[in-house]
């Protein structure tokens, strides 16, 4: 007992407290966000998000305490479970059109959003090895293969979302770890270059006056689902389709910079009460909308300066973790959140396409809900075994 | 590498990385600057609330024209008092939305002095199914109402003028059973798709040609959004100039939907349903050269009009359930025994087989005896030794028994079969029946019994199971006119004045002509079944029936008859039933007359049009 009193003492205040406000803020929007739903279950889902606040707190302290450097064992186990449940969940019943829950004896998980944590954890660790030889060019295609196995069968769920988080996250990660330069100079460029493609095939047959059902041949090449197409295209020219798939963009935004200064007050956000933001995503991807709506410029900049705050105390950890496989967790965590929070932020005021990428601890959801949470408290577990021990060497 | 040099520490890597992080926030802090304090003022206004309407653009569904290009189904705007619900919402559940829906349209109701004619329960329904369309409290309001709005709108913010289309059919009841009619459309309730029901037109076909043409038809409705200041309507001065100016945000353009040419041609088509319209029965006219099908008509008929997107479900009823079950068309979905009128399938079968020929005689004392069972003819005294062509004049039903059993059943099932009965003739029109051609395999199927003459005998003057649809009878008429070719009856005008050939059949030019000849005197001769329909000047040929039906005895009758005219170079086929008659000479040929001789009338005057024009430009066109 005295040794977990022990291990409290060292963890970082900062970072606990930052989350768990982070995690009250949004039990409290949630509730704005739904409070008007016709539906009683919509509007007890803050209830719901509590019981997942507690549980993520539970895993939150249970990976605080535990010993990370124990983790290595498991990843590979890990993985190839999680790949298990990767290929199982395509069988699954579709919900909203996407194959992303597994039934587990009535609790509905994601395994995308775990495989996110698993194959993290694997990376830090083969990264970490003393033997890994970086500089060979073999290493990299074995993280790159590693990398691209869940990231492929979450593409098939659909969830492009979460498959897009699996890239920045790899590629800090492997920065930090020191993969030569030209490596990833050729990685970023191959992206750009993927992106190009994409972006032409979608834009350049109309420029060219093509048949439409060649337009569609083409644009079907890009292996986008149409909605998904249309999303994209609507990001480059919102005006052309503002109803459909524009509206949620162009809705958001007007939630967004309608808030001003101070915002409209708790529970008075028009766009949000009175249904223009879509009901069935203002607690989920758009709920930073409904915070910046309702308490204005100051209510978000808190948001983002809470945000700032925890990845600003994860690399200070990674920068104090005693070893190598403590420093690449921070900074795989710490990227996933940030990438997370940027992509969800930079979606809502409209500056990139809508996809669905969730806020970390203020948007609705339990699966990742959980494995924020435990990836904070593997951060926090790195930063308590990493203080010099108090007593002379 | 000297940048590698640089990053040669994984700290400094390490800082690198939150170093760019926190630029990326920077940045978005800095974009939301941009977006909520400095541009406050683009979304906000300074004191009033702004709020977005989406605005719909109506695609206008495409018009039906006939053959010369005349508008049978058209569209006319209709203006209805739109309530635009996001604009109403009240904090809190919908319930208290709907209780001020219901305030407001209480009190526009008394302003506009008009009847609330919507329940509460439709304003839910509304909102559950389609909450970003406006709710149309009154529709088709008339001007009275409108001028009443135009002066007291200020009042009412959330409230405004919406402009529908609603289909019209001018001619009313021409031409109901081919047109069909549209209804509100069937809207997917997935409720993730609500904001795109948004963009579904209001109406879809739901028979005839709406139906069946309803995607070449149906228009895509556009939308536009324009920012609306709610407390613009209290204060007015320029406020309420800015709101009226609808400060438009984007909009996406409707598409209207296409024209669809039919190969009806509406003076036809109004003669043909003034034949039968007080009679139950259907009528064809096809243009034996290409299938075109020239009239189409069903009665009892309806006026497509009675319906729109705003009819309950109980005038509804009341039109289906009406008597004679007028939304049914029996023209295509009528199935009836065709009695006489089949004959000719048995002639060509018989001449077919090789077995019988123009000389090929037969005895009727009145009846046919076959075993136990006697087969009457019509005529009790009896034909007595008659030939083909007399035969087929006189339809007697002892020559065909006999016919029947000489060329055996299989031959005629074939030629049924070839001739398209008993399957569909693919017109354009959905809900089509195909008819039955009994054969063995059914008789075995339903009775465990095996084909026996009897049968035959009754296949042969078209009784028994033997069900066929009015227009695939008038698809074989014209078969027999144009020399043997089955097209498929086109609805729909395409292009080409070729018809869609289904079948070439083998019929020798001789054979044929024995059964015109015969179906010539039909009509000509002066003791032929048809001879009602004759009229002066155009010779025509064709072909009586008359089938019992019902209870044997009770004297209830389907009557029948075909014609094509003029006899040497046909240009229309007619088939006509009617249910309940007394005989298809008696009851059909005199309205084939009137018909036909309307037909020809017609064209006579239409020559004479153009004759004189041709007669009163001499010079013009050369000079």
């Amino acid at each position: 007992m005295s040794k977990y009193l022990a291990l409290t003492k060292r963890m970082n205040w900062l970072l606990t407290i930052a989350t768990g406000l982070l995690l009250v803020i949004g039990v409290f929007f949630i509730y704005s966000a739904c409070y008007s739903s016709e539906e009683a279950r919509v509007r007890l889902l803050y209830m719901k998000q509590i019981t997942w606040m507690l549980a993520g707190l539970g895993c939150y302290a249970w990976f605080a305490f535990y010993d990370y450097r124990k983790m290595s064992r498991f990843s590979w186990w890990a993985y190839g479970g999680i790949i298990v449940l990767l290929v199982f969940v395509l069988f699954a019943k579709p919900i909203n059109n996407a194959r992303s829950w597994l039934d587990l004896f009535g609790l509905k998980v994601q395994p995308s959003e775990l495989a996110k944590l698993v194959t993290i954890i694997l990376l830090a660790r083969l990264l970490s090895q003393p033997s890994i030889k970086l500089w060979e060019i073999r290493t990299t295609f074995l993280i790159l293969g590693i990398v691209a196995l869940p990231i492929v069968l979450v593409i098939l769920e659909p969830d492009p979302g979460t498959a897009l988080i699996f890239m920045p996250v790899t590629f800090i990660m492997m920065f930090v770890a020191g993969v030569p330069l030209r490596y990833l100079m050729t990685l970023a460029g191959i992206a750009v270059v993927a992106v190009g493609m994409i972006l032409s095939a979608l834009f350049l047959p109309a420029k060219f006056g093509w048949s439409e059902e060649k337009q569609d041949k083409i644009m079907s090449m890009t292996m986008l689902k149409k909605h998904q197409r249309e999303r994209i295209m609507n990001f480059f020219h919102p005006d052309k389709d503002p109803l459909k798939s524009g509206w949620n963009k162009i809705q958001s935004e007007l939630a967004v910079g309608s808030g001003g200064m101070w915002g409209k007050g708790f529970k008075q956000g028009t766009q949000n009460i009175l249904g223009f933001l879509p009901r069935a995503v203002a607690h989920t991807d758009f709920i930073y909308s409904v915070i910046a709506e309702e308490k204005g410029f100051a209510g978000s900049m808190s948001v983002l300066f809470l945000f700032g705050i925890i990845i600003a105390v994860g690399m200070q950890t990674a920068v104090m973790a005693r070893d190598r496989m403590g420093r690449l967790l921070c900074v795989a965590v710490i990227s996933m959140i940030f990438s997370h929070v940027f992509i969800n932020l930079a979606m809502t005021v409209g500056l990139m396409p809508i996809i669905g990428v969730p806020l970390p601890l203020l948007s609705y959801g339990g699966s990742f809900m959980i494995v924020t949470m435990s990836a904070l408290g593997i951060v926090q577990s790195v930063y308590i075994r990493c203080r010099p021990v108090e007593s002379p060497i | 590498m000297e940048l590698n040099n640089i990053f040669v520490r994984e700290f400094t890597r390490i800082r690198v990385v939150l170093v760019a992080m926190i630029a990326a926030l920077l940045f978005l802090a800095v974009f939301l600057w941009q977006l909520q304090v400095v541009g406050a003022r683009k979304y906000q206004g300074s004191v009033a609330k702004q709020s977005v309407r989406c605005v719909r653009l109506p695609g206008a569904r495409g018009r039906i024209l006939d053959r010369h290009g005349v508008s049978i189904a058209d569209n006319r705007p209709s203006y209805c008092i739109a309530i635009y619900i996001e604009e109403l919402r009240q904090p809190g559940r919908w319930d208290k939305t709907v209780d001020k829906i219901e305030s407001v349209i209480s009190n526009l109701s008394a302003v506009l002095g008009v009847e609330k004619t919507v329940t509460r329960e439709d304003i839910k329904k509304h909102i559950r199914i389609r909450p970003y369309m406006p709710f149309l409290a009154w529709r088709d309001v008339d001007d009275t109402v409108l001028a009443r709005w135009a002066e007291s709108n200020v009042k009412f913010p959330g409230v405004d003028v919406y402009v529908e289309p609603l289909r019209v059919y001018p001619d009313g009841e021409v031409g109901a059973h081919v047109l069909g009619y549209v209804g509100k459309a069937d809207i997917d309730q997935n409720e993730d798709e609500t904001a795109y029901n948004f963009y579904l037109p209001e109406m879809d076909g739901k028979s005839g040609i709406e139906l069946f043409a309803n995607d070449v038809l149906a228009g895509v409705p556009g939308g536009r959004l324009i920012c609306v200041d709610a407390s613009g309507f209290k204060r007015r001065e320029s406020k309420l100039l800015e709101y009226e100016r609808g400060r438009k945000i984007s909009e996406r353009a409707p598409h209207p939907g296409r024209d669809v040419t039919l190969t009806i041609d509406l003076g036809i088509q109004r003669l043909v349903e003034k034949a039968i319209t007080n009679a139950t029965g259907a009528a064809v006219v096809i243009d034996p050269r290409n299938g075109d099908v020239l009239a189409l008509a069903s009665s009892p008929g309806f006026d497509p009009n009675r319906f729109n997107a705003g009819l309950s479900a109980r005038e509804f009823r009341k039109i289906s359930q009406g008597e004679g079950n007028p939304l049914f068309n029996r023209a295509i979905s009528g199935i009836y025994p065709p009695g006489s009128v089949f004959k000719p399938v048995v002639i060509m079968a018989s001449l077919a087989s090789k077995k019988a020929g123009e000389g090929t005689r037969f005895d009727c004392p009145g009846y046919f005896q076959l075993g136990n069972t006697r087969f009457h003819c019509w005529c009790k005294e009896g034909h007595g030794v008659i030939g083909m062509r007399k035969a087929i004049e006189q339809s007697c039903n002892s020559y065909f028994c006999q016919l029947g059993l000489l060329t055996g059943e299989k031959g005629i099932q074939q030629m049924a079969a070839d001739a398209g009965f008993g399957r569909r003739t693919g017109i354009d029109l959905k809900m089509e029946s195909s008819g039955f051609v009994p054969d063995e395999a059914w008789k075995k199927r339903v009775y465990h019994d095996a084909w026996r003459k009897g049968d035959t005998c009754n296949l042969s003057i078209g009784q028994g199971a033997l069900n066929i649809t009015p227009v695939q009878v008038a698809v074989f008429a014209a078969a027999i006119a144009n020399g043997g070719n089955i097209y498929r009856p086109r609805l729909i005008k395409t292009g080409t004045d070729e018809g869609d050939l289904i079948k070439k059949m083998q019929w020798s030019r001789e054979d044929l002509s024995i059964l015109r000849n015969g179906m010539y005197d039909v009509v000509q001769s002066d003791t032929g079944t048809g001879k009602r329909a004759r009229i002066p000047d155009v010779e025509m040929a064709g072909k009586t029936g008359t089938a019992e039906y019902g209870v044997k005895g009770s004297g209830k009758k389907y009557a029948w008859m075909m014609v094509f005219a003029p006899f040497d170079k046909p240009r229309y086929a007619i088939v006509m039933v009617v249910e309940e008659a007394i005989s298809g000479g008696v009851t059909i040929a005199p309205r084939i007359r009137e018909v036909a001789r309307r037909i020809f009338a017609i064209e006579n005057s239409k020559r004479a049009v153009i004759d004189s024009r041709a007669a009163l430009t001499p010079e013009g066109g050369q000079g």
